[in-house]
């Protein structure tokens, strides 16, 4: 039974990283330092979110002996997410991402 | 004397299991560093499903430089693993071992709070909590590899089992039992030999064999230890063997100590036997034909993907 809590600080906090150049593919660790979280909060974070539709991954290829890196952008229901939450703590109401947690 | 021989053998073959596993590895040295090959050994705890996430991890660390960043990145990055659903059967597992762990140090406090031990009784606890984490620790790993959470948590019954069977199940046989040298041979070699060779014939495999010892040898120890914690909790001073000379303090102190050697020494051998155990099933067994394995994950350019070779 999947649980239909709100989103945590930290959870709204990279929502908002990447929420801040929605087409850019961002990589995990730079992430983590943008918002100050360590790669153990970081990690299941970004799980929570690609499990629930609301964040594209990719590879980028590796260059060199450098490995394959991972790469993470908002989907469009990610967009509309971060926008609803923006928009309900900007009209001060009830934030009502539950919902829309639940949904995506 | 005779515990120092049982140490010395058990760290002996060790040490010779890992010289066969990978003679090259053994005398040169890890060809990677620590952060990529305790991140490599924690993405491989992560289920099919969750594989990905590992391989994003070690890409990560692959463009971190700096000892240190490297290291508090992985560490965090274990920890996620370690947490990261999903459980499955592992949760019931894991929870059931906490509880087992938990309810031992508090029985532990207790019994030190009741007869009033002193200093040192309470060092030996700090030591308990930390070898109970380390086990819980391990324990978690083991349960999440496939095949090995039900023979492993069945092999730990069967070794406590036999334990208790030759000391009749009672708080008096934990406490005051001395086994003859036939039942020392089969609970130290018989029970952990057995154990790793159902292991490999379950798994059809030596090295979830390996692992299902490995498990037994940590639930087995933590459901004895339980057992004979309680057995202090409940007799104290009293039952055998008679001792002259020494105040009920000395005695309840002595027995928690006891215990508590009982349990490292008892998890150590089951599980170096088992080990050895597992080897001989998987040798005896013959070689399987080589399986068609999937090959590395190779992570692919396409968004939300990776796929197999």
């Amino acid at each position: 039974m999947q649980r239909n809590r709100p989103p945590s600080a930290q959870t709204i906090s990279v929502l908002r990283a990447l929420a801040a150049d929605p087409a850019q593919w961002r990589y995990g660790y730079d992430l983590a330092t943008e918002v100050h979280l360590k790669s153990g909060s970081l990690y299941p974070i970004l799980v929570r979110l690609a499990d629930r539709g609301l964040l594209e991954t990719s590879w980028e290829p590796g260059v060199g002996s450098r490995p394959p890196r991972h790469l993470y952008r908002l989907t469009p229901v990610g967009r509309e997410f971060v926008a609803a939450l923006t928009a309900a703590r900007a009209g001060r109401t009830v934030p009502h991402p539950r919902s829309r947690w639940s949904e995506a | 004397m005779p515990l120092l021989f049982i140490l010395m053998m058990c760290l002996l073959g060790i040490g010779i299991a890992m010289f066969r596993r990978s003679p090259q590895a053994f005398l040169d040295g890890p060809s990677e560093d620590m952060p990529t090959r305790l991140l490599r050994w924690a993405a491989g705890l992560l289920s099919a499903q969750r594989a990905e996430w590992g391989q994003a991890m070690l890409g990560e660390l692959g463009h971190l430089d700096g000892r240190i960043r490297r290291l508090r990145f992985t560490l965090g990055c274990v920890i996620a693993v370690l947490l990261l659903p999903p459980w499955g059967r592992a949760a019931a597992g894991v929870w059931a071992m906490i509880a087992v762990a938990v309810g031992s140090v508090g029985l532990y406090a207790s019994v030190a709070i009741r007869y009033g031990l002193g200093v040192g009784d309470w060092v030996a606890a700090a030591i308990l909590v930390v070898f109970l984490a380390g086990y819980l620790l391990a324990a978690s790993a083991l349960l999440r590899r496939p095949g090995v959470a039900i023979p492993g948590l069945l092999g730990g019954l069967f070794v406590a089992l036999a334990w208790l069977a030759m000391r009749g199940f009672t708080f008096y046989g934990v406490i005051g039992t001395i086994p003859t040298m036939w039942e020392k041979l089969a609970l130290v070699i018989g029970v952990p030999l057995v154990v790793g060779a159902a292991g490999t014939l379950s798994g059809r495999d030596a090295a979830v064999g390996r692992r299902v010892a490995r498990l037994a040898a940590i639930s087995g120890g933590l459901g004895l230890y339980l057992y004979a914690t309680l057995a202090v909790a409940v007799l104290g001073a009293g039952g055998p063997p008679e001792v002259t000379g020494w105040t009920v303090r000395d005695i309840v102190s002595d027995r928690l100590a006891n215990n508590l050697i009982d349990l490292l020494l008892l998890s150590l051998v089951t599980a170096t036997v088992g080990w050895a155990g597992a080897a001989a099933a998987a040798r005896l067994r013959g070689r399987p034909p080589a399986p068609t394995l999937p090959g590395p994950f190779i992570p692919n350019a396409h968004p939300g993907t990776g796929e197999e070779v």
